[in-house]
């Protein structure tokens, strides 16, 4: 193995820039997406302004829970400046928490809690004005049920006070989110700021660059190819088949080491969860996509059409992952098609696909075969 | 020794090499002539174990091509024709390249003396560099790297300049006299084969290259 790997080092030698850029694409690639996308949505949030009025412990709440809330950016004004900024149009739309607003929750008042402004240009009013309804409802919700607590406890032995009654009911509610939407891996602790959504998937992201990569950098497989060289693997230590599965080993091998450093450098910069399973999954995914790419270059001579037969292969395997953005249409209508995408089993954390065993058997047939051809 | 009894070889009905016999010694250069399409490179491919016979047999050392085929490879050096080499390689790379997968190691610096001694200098250079005799010398050096006792070249100097020519014929006589090396060599050319070899093997049926070879002085085998 050290003598192959002596010899790949002097093809890598050759080729250390281009090497380096497809190894490391992937990984850049996807921190740039996500990175530039996650810019883009902090730009496009809507701004609002909030007045705070009031500063007991359930006003302050509120307020928090409006600034954690995606997609708007809260802007602290006094009520005047909210006035005069959503007459300039600088805000959507602005919203008072008014003196006393802590009390009057706790006292049960459930109407004209929140003052607003709006403009004839405050085209998100109507989502963000249901939002902070509805923040305000589950306070007032809380408060409601604290006091139906408290009457019905008045007939028995056990005191509830009306802040345990509401701590308990914050509890309940987090427990039984109706409806949680933040991608994880199967059985493993989900991401760290499971707040944050982005549009992109980034391990489907990386996925499909590796994909690229992957065909691209086994060009070797064609360019080696050669049949003027052939003839010495007869009067040589390996066989020619031997030579070059022991070179897929060496390359597999390689881009571990980088897939390895994607997980560091995506739990650095995207607070991407790590596993031993999220390891499996992707040492699994590597052995696929490698036997795949190698498979595939056993298919070709010429190296140009192979470099534009790799970059439809990606392409397809792009679309039909729907890692990106989810485009449930092809797979609803063709389910079918969903057997063609190794994505798929990486991103549901399968160690072993069907694919796997077809790539293996593939190979092992090309070995035996080329390997009596040779002998 | 190496000996050859009775070789046989058939594309389906079309007969190629016909009951050819021969041996060779150590130390001894053999030319193998004919006219295109003789099957001067079949025989050169059967004898390197890369083609099999239809009929016949060939031992090597005492050793059955048909029995020890993985041993006898061992002891094979082949010079194909086209030159198969990696270009974008240096000289040097190209022979660690090679010495890594072969069977016998040998130093960096046993390598260059081996390019050296058939005047192969520009160890450092690329190969798309090198002219295209120093081609056939690297060609011809990659082979050697093993130590093989026996040496098949198919056509190792054609379209290379006379010096670069002569220099791989010295080499061919210094290898096979010094060394005791066994080396059959196909050529189009006769003052070359005439000039280098101990003996000549015309294989088919034209008859133009017996008669340019009959006041050869050379002993002669017709197939």
């Amino acid at each position: 193995m050290m003598a192959i790997l002596y010899t790949r080092l002097i093809h890598w030698k050759k080729q250390i820039i281009s090497l380096l850029f497809w190894l490391l694409l992937p990984i850049l690639a996807t921190l740039a997406i996500v990175y530039g996308t996650s810019l883009i949505q902090q730009d496009s949030k809507i701004p609002v302004g909030i007045v705070t009025g009031d500063d007991s412990e359930i006003a302050n709440a509120l307020y928090e829970s409006i600034r954690a809330t995606q997609l708007i950016r809260v802007i602290d004004v006094t009520e005047a400046e909210a006035r005069r900024l959503v007459e300039s149009h600088e805000l959507d739309s602005a919203f008072v928490i008014g003196e006393g607003y802590g009390q009057d929750v706790e006292n049960g008042r459930r109407n004209r809690l929140i003052t607003s402004y709006l403009s004839n240009l405050s085209f998100a009013y109507a989502p963000v004005s249901q939002m902070i309804i509805s923040l305000v409802q589950q306070d007032t919700g809380h408060s409601k049920a604290a006091h139906t607590v408290i009457n019905l406890s008045n007939h028995t032995t056990e005191q509830w006070t009306w802040d345990e009654i509401v701590a308990k009911t914050i509890e309940i509610q987090q427990e039984e989110d109706l409806l949680r939407t933040t991608f994880t891996f199967a059985n493993t602790v989900g991401m760290e700021n499971e707040n944050t959504v982005s549009l992109w998937n980034t391990w489907g992201l990386w996925a499909l660059f590796s994909i690229l990569s992957t065909l691209l950098l086994f060009d070797w497989g064609v360019k080696e190819k050669r049949a003027e060289i052939l003839p010495r693997f007869a009067f040589i230590r390996y066989t020619y088949q031997h030579y070059l599965l022991l070179n897929v080993c060496l390359y597999t091998l390689l881009f571990f080491i980088f897939d390895l450093i994607a997980v560091v450098v995506f739990h650095t910069f995207l607070s991407e969860s790590i596993s031993l399973s999220l390891i499996g999954a992707i040492l699994a995914f590597r052995m696929l996509i490698n036997m795949g790419a190698f498979i595939f270059t056993c298919l070709f001579q010429n190296v140009y059409l192979y470099y534009s037969t790799a970059f439809l292969l990606a392409l397809i395997t792009a679309v039909i992952s729907g890692a990106i953005i989810p485009i449930d249409g092809v797979t609803n209508r063709f389910p079918w098609v969903a057997l063609f995408n190794p994505v798929q089993p990486f991103l549901e954390m399968e160690f072993i696909s069907p694919w796997h065993i077809v790539c293996f058997v593939i190979i092992a047939i090309w070995y035996v075969k080329g390997g009596k051809s040779n002998a | 020794m190496l000996k050859v009894t009775s070789l046989s070889k058939a594309y389906g009905k079309k007969k190629v090499l016909d009951h050819i016999s021969f041996s060779v010694g150590p130390g001894e250069i053999i030319g193998l002539v004919g006219e295109n399409g003789a099957g001067k490179s079949t025989l050169l491919n059967i004898l390197a174990t890369l083609q099999k016979p239809t009929s016949g047999s060939i031992h090597l050392q005492e050793k059955s091509y048909q029995k020890e085929k993985p041993s006898i490879r061992k002891s094979i050096g082949y010079v194909p024709q086209d030159i198969a080499i990696w270009e974008e390689f240096t000289v040097e790379e190209n022979m660690i390249f090679f010495e890594k997968l072969a069977w016998k190691k040998r130093g960096i610096e046993a390598l260059r003396q081996l390019c050296l001694d058939m005047a192969l200098d520009k160890w450092k250079e690329p190969v798309k560099m090198l002219s295209g005799g120093m081609k056939r010398k690297l060609n011809l050096a990659i082979s050697l790297i093993h130590d093989p006792t026996l040496l098949l070249l198919d056509e190792p100097t054609v379209g290379i300049d006379l010096k670069s020519r002569k220099e791989i014929g010295v080499y061919l006589r210094k290898l096979a006299s010094s060394e005791e090396k066994m080396i059959l060599y196909t050529s189009h050319d006769m003052d070359e084969i005439i000039h280098l070899c101990d003996r000549i093997i015309c294989i088919g049926d034209d008859p133009f290259y017996k008669e340019i070879l009959i006041d050869s002085g050379k002993e002669i085998l017709t197939f």
